[in-house]
């Protein structure tokens, strides 16, 4: 519904535009001024170029009655000569008398379409100079329309006659169109219209495909592997070369007749070339075979036609019937391959290829004077059709990459969205495995502890009592330690965050009372002590415990007076030594073995060291422990 | 501190309890001081709350699990209907967590169950006398709480008082108990007496009640709730 009304819009677009031409066709051709279509025209061998003289009297008299617009039929290759001024050339004289005007005293102009002169043109009214030609000899804007303002100071006015000089190469040149005489008001409508559509459309579409072609560029630039848009501007300035000719020239241009020659001429080589190339890369064929046939062609003339060698200028139409030939094959290589491979693009490009040969053929018979030269060179619009569809292809491209990235930026947002979901997932995944292994161990570890201490305390009590022996225990005792032994479980479970001293202080607070009602008295000289990173419950019950034994080994067998627990640092230790004043014992020798071994399994687990140290009365138990993480206790679990 | 000991007129203990067991242990301890007056016994806090409408006594020994409620709440309810009444929670492990509840609901110690019976008396005797309590895990937790980036000073200041703070010298005594030393040694270390000591910690156990109670206050106002 939405395209069937969007068609009919367009429709009736076209319709409004073709109304509104009509239109401005009729309004044209109602207002009116003389068109002069009779000539007498005589013509005069000459070598080189001569000046043109300031007055018409020196022409010769009466002459052939011509029918303007008059254009001798050219020779296809004339003769050639390398210096100007040794060229053969002909003089082309046409006289034309003014119908008279009625003398309102406005100011007139004279229109004149086309002017094909190849060559020097001047222009007489009453016998007087009233405007020559003065750029390059050849190349000196032939394509655009005169309009000049007929001065009212040195002739008659209205003129009675006017007489035209074109001086050219022989062979070729010497065409020219109607002239209309009349008021700005008549005439400026139809110079306009010829001027915009002839001279300036073409003009500005072809600096405007520059311009872009420039901007394309610097895309390459940033994107070395994009051959397309380096093509893209190479097609861009080979255009504007080949369309130079038809807006410059009414002043002297920069370069000589000859370069200016071999630009334009082999311009449309280089134009085949490019388009070419830019096809292929749509349709992504390549096809070097044709591509070398065309440089070879078209480099072939390019050498050929360089100054001082063949003059591009004689023997431009032979060159572009070569040309015609060559992009008519170009043009039906690129339909092919086209369709071929489905590209919407390179087959509207390679369509108007197409059209444009076909336009080429018929600007060739324009240039060879075989239709009314009054008419326009067609190319200069296809150019123009060139120039649009450049634009929709790069319009159409660059739509299509912001549509990517919009894609891909929405792509990668879910993906991202996806991959953090992931992630949370697999992170808590991770954290609950991580608690499930913590718990683990912490069971573990419970289990190992009660088994070795309180479990094994109670089952012996119990064995005893069973056995009768109770008399021989001290149940209260008993029950004391495995009340001592469930708090310092307890005071385990709680972190104590690297501290070793309020490890030994909470050890204390537990134990005070056993000491002091076995009349035992504490010294207790603890300094600083590093914090121990690797320090956490599992190894801080390791200690509890290896310490918990060493004062029941005193308590129990030292019959000591005084204990001293002692903390220092000691190089990258930290030492704590428990001394007693007692009876003193031989690690080696004792026989309590099962109290020890734990106290070393238990040291070993934590990557200490534990050490009986010689002492003068009583013993000292060292355990030191490392202040870096030990290494060997990751690998035992208790 | 201990001129109670030898007063005619014996200190009146309460006891909120409901193990059999140890109010019997309780009640032996207390037989065997006569210095001390065992004046009631609540095995719920229903009973217990009968019981603080009560006249008051000069030391209560409340149970922090009580079939029917939390100790923490009697305690509570103690310190605003016995005000003169010194309280102390009866645990078994004095483990930080239920002591310090137990101070911030209004506790100035705690009574360790499997103290010798003459020790719970003893106890009994040195809490009434102004003397606190205080493990090493305590003092610890206790130095955390009062950590000064814990919390912004703006609690409380609206009110014209703000959060209490430690005084240097409450520090370094929570300091060294956290390092193992008994109140004689750190009255040694820090040069002054045990009964300066003692003061300290009981000021300390204040100051965290007060403490909590403001960031109650504070808490329920950032909720909406005052």
């Amino acid at each position: 519904m939405a395209s069937s009304r969007r068609r009919w819009i367009a429709w009736a677009a076209w319709a409004v535009i073709a109304i509104v031409a009509f239109g401005g066709m009729l309004a044209i051709q109602g207002r009116g001024g003389e068109r002069i279509t009779d000539a007498q025209m005589t013509a005069v061998a000459t070598v080189g170029y001569q000046p043109p003289p300031a007055t018409s009297a020196g022409r010769p008299q009466g002459g052939a009655h011509v029918h303007l617009p008059h254009a001798p039929t050219p020779l296809w290759a004339p003769r050639a000569h390398a210096a100007p001024e040794a060229l053969d050339t002909q003089i082309t004289w046409y006289s034309l008398q003014v119908p008279p005007l009625p003398n309102r005293g406005q100011q007139l102009y004279l229109y004149i379409p086309r002017w094909k002169s190849d060559g020097v043109l001047a222009i007489y009214a009453d016998g007087k100079l009233i405007r020559q030609s003065h750029a390059n000899l050849q190349w000196n804007g032939s394509n655009q329309p005169l309009w000049i303002a007929l001065p009212r100071t040195a002739t008659s006015h209205p003129p009675t006659t006017l007489d035209i000089r074109l001086q050219h190469v022989r062979g070729i040149g010497g065409a020219f169109s109607s002239v209309w005489i009349g008021d700005y008001r008549q005439l400026a409508p139809r110079y306009s219209v010829r001027d915009i559509f002839q001279v300036r459309l073409p003009a500005f579409s072809t600096v405007a495909f520059l311009a872009t072609g420039v901007f394309a560029l610097f895309v390459w630039f940033s994107r070395r592997a994009e051959r397309i848009y380096l093509l893209y501007f190479l097609t861009s300035v080979v255009c504007f070369l080949r369309m130079l000719h038809t807006f410059v020239g009414t002043e002297p241009l920069i370069v000589s007749d000859a370069w200016f020659g071999w630009l334009t001429v082999n311009s449309t080589f280089w134009m085949i070339l490019a388009l070419h190339l830019f096809v292929a890369e749509l349709h992504r064929v390549r096809q070097p075979r044709l591509t070398g046939v065309i440089l070879v062609i078209g480099g072939g003339w390019s050498i050929a036609t360089l100054p001082n060698l063949l003059d591009p200028t004689m023997i431009a139409a032979p060159i572009y019937v070569n040309m015609l030939v060559l992009g008519l094959g170009a043009t039906f290589n690129g339909i092919r391959q086209s369709l071929r491979a489905g590209s919407h693009f390179a087959l509207l490009l390679s369509t108007w290829c197409l059209v444009t040969v076909v336009a080429g053929v018929y600007d060739l018979a324009l240039q060879q004077n075989m239709v009314d030269i009054e008419s326009v060179y067609l190319t200069n619009f296809t150019g123009v059709g060139f120039t649009l569809l450049f634009w929709y292809i790069m319009l159409s491209r660059y739509i299509e990459a912001l549509a990517t990235a919009t894609e891909a930026k929405a792509d990668l947002a879910q993906r991202l969205v996806q991959r953090e979901a992931e992630l949370t997932a697999s992170h808590a995944r991770l954290r609950e495995i991580e608690n499930r292994e913590l718990l683990h161990q912490e069971r573990q570890r419970l289990m190992q502890d009660m088994h070795d201490g309180l479990g094994s305390t109670l089952v012996t009590a119990l064995r005893a009592f069973e056995n009768d022996r109770a008399t021989n225990l001290d149940a209260v005792d008993i029950l004391r330690g495995c009340i001592d032994d469930l708090k310092l479980t307890i005071d385990s479970m709680e972190p104590v965050e690297t501290d070793l001293l309020l490890l030994l202080a909470t050890l204390r607070f537990r134990l005070q009372p056993r000491l002091e009602a076995a009349g035992v008295k504490l010294l207790w000289s603890v300094g600083e002590a590093p914090p121990l990173e690797w320090l956490d419950q599992r190894h801080a019950l390791h200690i509890l415990r290896i310490l918990q034994e060493a004062f029941a080994n005193i308590l129990k067998h030292a019959g000591a007076r005084e204990i001293a627990v002692a903390v220092r640092v000691e190089g990258d230790q930290v030492v704590v030594r428990v001394q007693d004043d007692g009876r003193g014992f031989d690690p080696a020798r004792s026989s309590g073995g099962r109290g020890l071994a734990n106290q070393r399994r238990r040291a070993e687990a934590i990557g200490g060291v534990i050490r009986w140290e010689p002492s003068g009365q009583g013993s000292i138990l060292a355990l030191i422990l490392p202040v870096q993480k030990p290494q060997r206790a990751i690998a035992i679990r208790t | 501190m201990s001129s109670h000991a030898a007063s005619s007129t014996p200190l009146k203990v309460a006891l909120v309890e409901d193990d059999t067991a140890f109010q019997e242990a309780f009640r032996t301890a207390l037989a065997g001081a006569p210095d001390l007056a065992m004046i009631g016994v609540a095995a719920t806090a229903a009973e217990a709350r009968v019981m603080l409408s009560a006249p008051p006594a000069d030391v209560l020994v409340v149970d922090l699990g009580l079939p029917d409620g939390s100790g923490i709440e009697i305690i509570g309810e103690a310190t605003t209907r016995w005000p003169g009444c010194a309280i102390m929670v009866a645990t078994t492990f004095a483990d930080e967590r239920h002591v310090i509840a137990s101070i911030e609901a209004g506790a100035s110690g705690y009574l360790l169950k499997d103290s010798p019976l003459p020790t719970i008396a003893q106890d009994i005797r040195v809490l009434h006398g102004g003397g606190s309590p205080i493990s090493p895990r305590i003092a610890r937790q206790v130095l955390m709480r009062f950590r000064p980036d814990e919390r912004p000073a703006e609690g409380g200041e609206t009110e014209g008082k703000s959060a209490p703070s430690l005084s240097d010298r409450e520090k370094e005594t929570l300091q060294l108990i956290t390092r193992g030393f008994s109140f004689d040694e750190i009255a040694e270390l820090m040069g002054v007496s045990r009964n300066t000591v003692l003061t300290f910690v009981r000021r300390i156990y204040a100051k965290l009640e007060v403490r909590s109670k403001t960031e109650a206050v504070f808490e329920a106002r950032a909720y909406g709730l005052v």
